[in-house]
């Protein structure tokens, strides 16, 4: 075999890796977030739901209710208490399938996975969720 | 050793620059990723964990696969179909796979001729087909690979836009799949087929991918 042969191969051997490889790990990992996050909600903890939120998403939440986050996040009509059926991660972006038809958003940043919408269920087919939070 | 070096000069040089290229390609593309992530609001990937992303792998493995497509196609065709005064093509009285003794194979081999030319049935038929087996591998191997690739990153697009991501069979009937496909063929048939017309009117003195300066326009498959 060449080296121009060997290096594709290596190559796409290792293209099929990057994206295979680890991602069951990093499934979990936002599935835990995710269920952190509206174990906080139903537990009335705005300071600990909003600690699971992008920054981004947080500075919206604040802006839209005019309340800091921890106040205002209470005051959405979000899933509270709701657990991940299942997740697909891809690059940096995921999402969770919570039991019932929500889904939840999520971006894995320097401090791990974090919630970009949440509250979101389908709206017309091939159009984006709505979200009640972020989108 | 500076004899191997001259005589594969042409093969060295051409694998310096690939990974010269590559490495130039993964550090733009890396600048390139940031600044999208950062417009986004979305988080910034390291060096070392954008080389080994689908983003970088698709940009690689698209044009990768255009390119083993281009030499797979041309070797092919090139078996059957002409181009008159084209240093690219065969005389129109040779096109077809030719004799045995054109070929050189069988009771016509040489003393320098590989083994698998000498001999007769399977180990034949493989070696007569080599270069097209293992370019056209090439080519579906990194198609394949764009594919699986390219689903990772339409469907990280689709959810930083809140929609749910498509399965890879999905993605296969996408526009995203054939236009990244498309985009790289229609370049590399426009470069083929301008190189197998213009080689026969312009030349490059020395260059074996051009006639002599002096054959005539109507000479085909002469070298110089």
């Amino acid at each position: 075999m060449g080296v121009l042969a060997r290096t594709t191969c290596v190559a796409v051997a290792a293209c099929v890796l990057a994206v295979g490889c680890g991602t069951a790990e990093r499934e979990a990992d936002l599935i835990a977030v995710s269920d952190s996050f509206h174990a906080a909600l139903a537990a009335r903890d705005g300071s600990g739901a909003c600690a699971e939120l992008s920054s981004e998403a947080a500075e919206t939440v604040a802006r839209a209710e005019q309340r800091p986050c921890p106040e205002a996040i209470l005051g959405l009509d979000l899933p509270a208490g709701a657990r991940a059926s299942g997740a697909e991660v891809y690059v940096t972006s995921g999402y969770a399938q919570l039991l019932g038809a929500d889904v939840v958003f999520l971006d894995d940043g320097p401090a791990g996975w974090k919630v970009t919408a949440a509250g979101c269920t389908p709206s017309s087919p091939g159009e984006p969720y709505d979200c009640e939070l972020g989108g | 050793m500076r004899r191997f070096l001259r005589h594969n000069s042409l093969s060295l040089v051409f694998l310096a620059l690939f990974v010269l290229a590559l490495v130039f390609q993964a550090i733009a593309g890396h600048a390139d990723f940031n600044e999208d992530q950062a417009r986004h609001g979305n988080a910034e990937l390291s060096l070392g964990r954008y080389v080994v992303s689908s983003e970088f792998a698709t940009a690689v493995l698209e044009n990768w696969q255009s390119e083993y497509l281009q030499f797979t196609l041309f070797i092919i065709l090139t078996v059957w179909l002409i181009q008159r005064g084209s240093p690219e093509s065969k005389e129109p009285h040779r096109a077809g796979r030719e004799s045995d003794e054109q070929q050189m194979i069988g009771e016509h081999a040489h003393d320098a001729s590989p083994g698998w030319a000498r001999v007769r049935g399977w180990r034949l038929r493989l070696y007569e087909n080599s270069l097209l087996i293992v370019m056209g591998v090439i080519w579906l191997g990194s198609w394949l690979a764009q594919s699986i690739t390219g689903v990772a990153e339409y469907n990280a697009e689709r959810l930083d836009h809140q929609q749910l991501p498509v399965s890879w069979s999905e993605y296969l009937t996408r526009g995203d799949f054939w236009e990244k496909t498309l985009q790289n063929w229609q370049s590399e048939f426009l470069a083929v087929g301008s190189m197998a017309i213009l080689a026969v009117y312009l030349r490059q003195r020395g260059s074996p991918e051009s006639k002599p300066v002096g054959a005539a326009h109507h000479s085909t498959g002469t070298e110089g």
